[in-house]
């Protein structure tokens, strides 16, 4: 469907609203994210995945392929299991060994193409690949509820409901990679092909497909079917560290055409006229199933859980405003958008999520507008006084924080000698910022802003003579065009906290069940509840928040 | 060995910035890597421009293309003053996101036709093969912006303080 432009809609919340990181750090997954758009594409083409090898033995360990055809291409994830002693099994990313490793193909692989990935996966990191092996993944096993299923299963028993409610999944994730990495495939040889085209579908597609892997896999060494609640409630895991969090930074186009969707989505359902009957007790329901969500919501940080029973304990208040008769009031969705501004940041995002859930028809569409398949399209700025008007009228926010003192300025993103992988410094107490990776927008726009000369000239002249600069000028005219590029927050500040970052990419794809373990990195669940591979057609979008049905 | 573009424009941009290019110069450089050898163009020029750091193409095309653009969206003739034509300056034309050529006059004078707001077609991928030594080289270079992880970096990281077999 594409997105029509001629649907009614209210003012966008502002990007000073919106685009702060505690404001982002309490973001929830929407009909927008990414796993629930790929789900909604595979159900409307009802698309067949096919298991094509079991080679797996007695142990669990071997290969499988699944294959599917989904926008007229063939895919095939690759699956393999190895035996890893549990000295070896480690979240981190500096492991060299996985339970399980996968490979999606650009294909059907045939036996040679097979054995290839077979001997490369397992490696990750340290192989090579080919332009047909689209994404490269591992997960390992949650090994307590997997020895725990199979136990249960070998038994003629189900597993305990509570331990599957508690843990969510077989296995999980520690690096889901695309676009090129360790000599796969660029983005660009899917980047038009329908279905994949969409950010991080191709990865979202292998998630799903390991999902499946590993139900197959604990029903074959329990020798007995999973029940379907018990199975759709076990989605895949995943640790996701720092690596993912510069992304948003880096990628300001694309932060940018996610957040104006999902605001873009916000503001039509907030000039929706007075709900029909069915709409109200529709999205009465959605609130109630929210509620049992965050009811399941356990994780093992005090703190954590601490703002999870808050949430819950506002989360029951504002149920008590969602009520049919409230929702077909005139402009009652507003409303109740402009009274849960009083409300915490959790409350209000997740009231956003909600009031997007029935209104696939306004908001769907807006997915395809979430690319960004040109890169920034601006100009540069001609002289040095346009560029400080800018500055002051789109980029006000980088100017406030006083990034000279220590609190302004203590950490430092740098990028790791051993895993090159992005890490964050204290500046005061660890060696290395003078390495400093280039995150540090707000602090480089207000010392262009210094820097600009009183006299105008050509702006050009001006980073001839300091180049340094011609980063933070490229942003500000990025931000110009661009209104939700950037996060408007002191990224080196010792008050900014990386989880914010992460939690907003992640309720991106569609992660549910965050489960910080610090500051810089959280468990998460993808794919719970989300439809089994027959059940495209009967509930492809319908697992927003899901509860546990077993 | 064949590499992705990703792989060519995200280790030549690290190789600039330990050349010495300013952030923003040294991304622009590995765009205009992954373009330069998608077409089949030669790496010494790529390694030259990299030996010329902190001087150079680097800083030099990127002003030069920038004020072009300028006047381009001013509805001027966008002259490259001062430019010779070469592989790398047309590889930076083609990595702009917009609609964008490189003209000579009759007089030799040489221009940027370009529609800063229009974008550019959709660049089809190829796999680059790339001569080890070019690769070591520019390995080299982006090891430079690389840091040493503190044990308190260790000690935060994902997956760290926790037992993985739960």
């Amino acid at each position: 469907m594409k997105d029509g432009f001629d649907i009614p809609q209210g003012a966008l919340r502002t990007p000073d609203t919106v685009m702060r990181l505690a404001r982002m750090g309490a973001m929830f997954p929407t009909r927008l994210s990414f796993l629930r758009t790929l789900m909604r594409a595979l159900a409307a083409e009802d698309v067949k995945v096919v298991r094509r090898q079991w080679q797996i033995s007695a142990q669990g360990f071997g290969h499988a392929v699944y294959a599917l055809r989904f926008g007229g291409h063939d895919y095939a994830l690759v699956a393999v299991s190895s035996d890893l002693p549990d000295a070896q099994r480690t979240d981190r990313v500096i492991a060299t060994a996985w339970d399980t490793a996968y490979v999606l193909y650009d294909g059907i692989p045939d036996a040679a193409e097979i054995a290839r990935i077979c001997a490369a996966a397992p490696k990750q990191e340290a192989a090579r690949f080919t332009e047909r092996d689209l994404v490269l993944s591992r997960a390992n096993k949650s090994v307590r509820l997997f020895a725990h299923v199979v136990e249960r299963l070998r038994a003629g028993r189900q597993p305990d409901a509570d331990l599957v409610r508690r843990t969510g999944y077989l296995m999980r994730t520690t690096a889901v990679y695309g676009n090129g990495k360790f000599g796969i495939a660029d983005r660009s040889v899917i980047e038009t092909r329908p279905g994949l085209g969409g950010p991080f579908m191709a990865e979202m597609l292998t998630v799903w497909l390991i999902r499946l892997f590993t139900h197959d896999l604990v029903e074959f060494l329990g020798g007995a079917p999973l029940e379907r609640g018990i199975k759709r409630h076990l989605g895949i895991g995943n640790s996701t560290g720092l690596g993912m969090a510069p992304f948003l930074v880096t990628h300001p186009v694309l932060l940018n055409n996610w957040m104006t969707a999902r605001e873009t989505a916000l503001a039509r359902v907030r000039a929706q006229p007075p709900l029909l009957p069915a709409q109200a007790q529709r999205l009465c329901d959605l609130a109630a199933r929210a509620a049992r969500h965050l009811d399941e919501w356990e994780v093992p940080d005090a703190a954590h859980q601490a703002r999870i029973a808050a949430l819950r304990t506002d989360w029951r208040a504002t149920c008590a405003r969602i009520t049919p008769e409230a929702l077909q009031e005139p402009q009652a969705l507003d409303r109740l958008l402009v009274w849960s501004e009083g409300q915490s940041l959790d409350v209000q995002e997740l009231l956003v999520s909600l009031l997007l859930e029935p209104f696939g028809d306004l908001v769907d569409g807006l997915a395809e507008c979430m690319c960004d398949p040109f890169g920034a399209l601006v100009t540069p700025y001609a002289d040095t006084q346009v560029l400080k008007t800018a500055i002051e009228e789109s980029c006000a926010w980088a100017l406030v924080p006083d990034y000279a003192c220590a609190a302004g300025s203590r950490q430092f993103w740098y990028v790791s000698a051993a895993k090159q992988e992005p890490r964050l410094g204290d500046r005061y107490a660890e060696a290395g910022a003078e390495l400093e990776s280039p995150l540090d927008i707000g602090r480089r726009i207000k010392a262009l802003h210094a820097a600009l000369p009183a006299q105008s000239q050509p702006l050009t002249a001006f980073l001839a003579e300091q180049p340094d600069h011609a980063l933070a000028a490229w942003r500000v005219a990025v931000a110009e065009r661009y209104a939700y590029a950037d996060i408007r927050d002191n990224l080196i500040g010792e008050t900014c906290l990386p989880i914010d970052m992460l939690r907003c990419k992640l309720a991106f794809f569609g992660a549910s069940k965050f489960d910080p373990k610090s500051d810089r990195w959280t468990r998460i669940t993808l794919c719970q509840g989300a439809p089994l591979a027959d059940e495209l057609a009967s509930r492809g979008d319908d697992w927003w928040l899901p509860v546990f049905e077993g | 060995m064949s590499r992705s573009a990703a792989e060519i424009l995200a280790l030549a941009g690290k190789a600039a910035r330990g050349a010495g290019a300013p952030p923003a110069q040294a991304a622009r450089f590995g765009e205009v890597a992954a373009v330069h050898l998608m077409a089949g163009r030669s790496a010494a020029a790529l390694r030259a421009a990299l030996d010329a750091l902190p001087e150079g193409p680097v800083l030099d095309y990127p002003l030069a293309i920038d004020a072009g653009l300028v006047q381009a969206d001013a509805g001027q003739a966008a002259v490259l003053t001062g430019l010779e034509r070469t592989d790398l300056l047309q590889s930076y034309i083609e990595a702009l996101p917009c609609v964008a050529a490189l003209e000579e006059t009759e007089a030799g004078v040489l221009c940027l036709r370009a529609e800063p707001h229009r974008p550019r077609a959709a660049r089809p991928s190829r796999r680059i093969t790339l001569a080890e030594e070019v690769v070591e080289e520019m390995t080299r270079l982006a090891a430079l912006t690389f840091v040493p992880e503190s044990e308190q970096s260790r000690s935060s990281g994902a997956g760290a303080g926790l037992t993985d077999n739960d």
